[in-house]
């Protein structure tokens, strides 16, 4: 690889770096890119008490950078990056995690996603739990930390090239001083730059195959603010990394529970879901199997062409060998694909590694669009990553577009001519493209669905009505990708999510709809206060949800509560306890997220959301909109409307029918969101409480003012 | 006309489906997916999936998702 570009530093900030301390720190890296100014904040105990690290930090480190005005392109904004106490641990499987908060261009609120590769943990190493970048540049910049030499730089660069794929690979090279495996690489590329759904990828080194790797912080733009700041890359330099790095309370401790959880998965992978050969692949046929894998914009749940993009497929497609985003990570679920050869775009015809697909890119870039050809899709995906674009949001996004075109809401004369409809591979592929040249319809499309709808319904007067109850936003954010219409449990998981309707807080489907685990709204209520808690924990503390509840103990049916995995939980507290030397059991742990969720679901207060109407889904979510939806189900439906609403159908038709269910499911819905805010503490307008904030220990004057000014005192 | 189920031999008879096999087993509603060799089979097709002779058959207890 030949490129001719320039660097030059701007700015030199030399620090010592500190020894690290039962997983942490022990403070924080500010950097003001206007300025330039670098400097280093102090993290004190009540900073870890309350917040614990990963997200926990982010959030109250924007929290004192944005102001309830901030928009997400302003200098204000700030985009935050943590791993948390226990990442960096090579031991323990899945333990390289970073989460990413800022200020969503999707939501207008705050985002966080989180990622593997190994750029959190290299920064916490080279001396800071988490990273704070506000400011914005007129020039193109690269962000060094390097803990190696104990220095942070601002670099002016200039001949870089745009698309992540290239451009990780050259920093890599850049500044590996021979040691690729000692850098991590965080970047976006041109389509976060012209949409609202640009993701960052986090490299990580892979010394079998001799190249940087990457995955994704994917949700809610965050790479566009990063591309909107116009930094091209922040990347860290660290040493080898071994246990005592990480230099925790316990080393025994921890190398005796993370060899126990280890061990597990490699035994029991292999049994079950076989996530180190073929990934998440193996959800699309099971999702299809029980009407659970999105098809045609969420309107279906199965096809019989699903069996063409699922694991069976993909096992012969993904290059064979280690994958693991973290070091040593027995799950090493993140496989590839080689010398996959593109048939558009800047790469057509050339030889390129693609990093997945996952199930999530192959069903929001497959079967969602009506595509089941799983070569687009590994197309789909390599260029959504290398043009720096969310796959979920540009998978839901086009779905809706495509869907508007098919009821002739929109037309080729909207598409410049494009015939965007289901199944068309390369007018899929052609949006892409256009969201990273910023031109034609693409543009449109990659302002995401919130904003589809406004300019539908105002430039081309497309029907808001019906717009509204296809159009898979809520919050702003597109849905992740799976039904939920068969699942009150997890149209609240999704409805109730402090971000938006992304899986990682809650997924209930399964222990709802196919377990029955959770029949009574009590029972869901509990659900949806237990597992969001649970799963933010993993993101206060740099670790991957994977090991906890996708390879299960064998005799984990047997436990008085299968779902909750307990064995695994209290592993992890033991985990907790060994790297930070604070004796912890399994309710503490929920403790712990507790207070960070209700500070997330205050600070979406703060910028003027993180209220009961914020919590709304689109009706598609719940049940069927549209006449063909309803047949297409008839049974299920008619006999819902019979045997639980004591409806007499005699004569109805389907019209009818799906009106009297609608009313029905949304009142289920309004009825679900009581019983959860009950639960959570929270008033029935879905604002914490009072007693709940002083309960968790974030009862600070600014937090107390804001609820004061909702009315809560 | 052998199973191994989880690693452990049981014995097989002709027609036998995997909704047969989990009744045997006694356990059935933890499991929504089995694999069968290398095929996954979901729940909604218990009932109709036979399994050959010789399989390797693994019960996946929970999908987690996401």
């Amino acid at each position: 690889m030949i490129m001719e570009y320039k660097m030059e530093t701007i700015k030199t900030f030399n620090y010592d770096r500190p020894i690290i301390e039962k997983g942490y720190a022990n403070q924080t890296l500010f950097i003001d890119i206007s300025v330039p100014d670098i400097s280093i904040k102090p993290v004190d105990e009540k900073m870890k008490d309350v917040f614990i690290g990963g997200k926990g930090f982010d959030l109250w480190l924007l929290w004192h950078a944005v102001k309830s005005t901030t928009k997400w392109a302003d200098p204000d904004n700030a985009i935050c990056i943590s791993s948390g106490p226990m990442g960096g641990t090579p031991l323990y499987p899945g333990s390289g995690k970073s989460i990413v908060t800022t200020i969503s261009p999707l939501t207008g609120s705050v985002i966080d996603s989180n990622v593997g590769g190994y750029f959190g943990p290299y920064l916490k190493f080279s001396g800071f739990d988490a990273l704070e970048v506000k400011g914005k540049t007129e020039k193109d910049i690269v962000i060094l930390i390097d803990g190696i030499d104990e220095k942070v730089q601002i670099l002016e660069t200039s001949g870089l090239p745009d698309d992540s794929y290239d451009l990780s690979a050259i920093l890599t090279e850049h500044f590996a001083q021979g040691k690729p495996r000692h850098i991590s690489v965080v970047s976006t590329g041109p389509g976060a730059k012209n949409t609202r759904m640009g993701c960052l990828n986090f490299t990580w080194y892979d010394l079998k195959r001799k190249r940087a790797r990457y995955k994704q912080a994917g949700r809610g733009g965050i790479g566009s603010v990063f591309a909107d700041k116009r930094i091209k890359a922040i990347v860290a330099r660290w040493d080898t990394v071994k246990v005592d790095t990480n230099n925790p309370a316990d080393g025994n401790a921890l190398k005796a529970v993370g060899r126990k959880h280890s061990k597990e998965i490699v035994e029991l992978d292999p049994k079950q879901n076989e996530m180190a050969t073929i990934g998440t692949t193996h959800l699309v046929t099971i999702m299809n199997d029980f009407d659970l894998l999105p098809t045609y914009n969420f309107q279906y749940g199965t096809h019989p062409e699903a069996v063409n993009v699922g694991q069976e497929v993909y096992r012969r497609i993904f290059d064979t060998g280690y994958d693991g985003c973290w070091m040593g990570c027995t799950v090493a679920c993140s496989h590839g694909v080689k010398d996959f050869v593109p048939l558009t775009g800047p790469y057509k015809g050339t030889k390129v590694f693609v990093d997945g697909p996952e199930y999530e890119t192959i069903a929001g870039c497959g079967s969602n669009l009506g595509i089941f050809d799983p070569h687009m899709i590994v197309e789909m995906n390599f260029y959504c990553d290398a043009y720096g674009l969310d796959t979920i949001s540009v998978g839901t996004s086009i779905a809706f577009a495509m869907e508007c075109f098919e009821m002739g809401l929109i037309d080729e004369t909207h598409t410049r001519g494009i015939h965007l409809s289901f199944g068309n591979r390369l007018a899929a592929l052609e949006m892409v493209h256009q969201m990273a040249e910023g031109d034609g319809f693409g543009l449109i499309v990659g302002q995401g669905v919130r904003q589809m709808k406004s300019i539908f319904a105002r430039d081309y007067k497309a029907d808001p009505h019906i717009m509204q109850d296809i159009g898979m936003e809520a919050k702003g954010l597109e849905f992740s990708e799976y039904m939920t219409k068969e699942s009150l449990a997890q149209q609240g998981g999704y409805g109730l999510a402090l971000k938006g309707p992304q899986h990682d807080e809650a997924w209930l489907i399964f222990l709802d709809m196919v377990h029955n685990f959770m029949p009574t709204f009590e029972q869901k209520a509990e659900a949806l206060h237990w597992f969001p808690m649970f799963r933010t924990w993993f993101g206060l503390c740099g670790l991957c949800k994977l090991p906890w509840n996708d390879i299960i103990p064998e005799d984990n049916k047997d436990t008085r509560e299968p779902a909750k995995v307990m064995k695994h939980v209290e592993w992890y507290a033991e985990y907790y306890t060994a790297v930070t030397g604070k004796k912890t059991k399994p309710d503490e742990i929920i403790r712990m997220s507790e207070g960070v969720y209700n500070f997330q679901r205050i600070f979406n207060l703060k910028m003027g959301f993180g209220q009961r109407d914020h919590d709304d889904i689109p009706y598609r979510a719940m049940g069927p909109v549209k006449p063909v939806e309803y047949e297409s189900r008839r049974d299920r439906y008619d006999k819902e409307l019979v045997e639980k609403h004591h409806v007499d159908i005699t004569g109805m038709d389907t019209e009818e029918k799906i009106r009297l269910l609608r009313k029905f499911r949304e009142a289920l819905y309004e009825e679900l969101k009581d019983a959860v805010y009950k639960r959570r503490g929270w008033t029935a307008n879905g604002i914490p409480t009072l007693e709940t904030v002083r309960r968790l220990g974030i009862d600070f004057p600014d937090v107390l003012e804001l609820l004061k000014a909702h009315g809560i005192e | 006309m052998m199973l191994r189920v989880n690693g452990k031999q049981r014995s097989w008879y002709e027609g036998m489906t995997v909704a047969d096999l989990l009744r045997d087993i006694g356990d059935s509603h933890h499991y929504a997916v089995v694999r069968i060799n290398d095929k996954h089979v979901s729940m909604p097709y218990f009932e109709k999936t036979r399994i050959p002779d010789n399989s390797e058959v693994f019960l996946i207890p929970l999908i987690a998702g996401g």
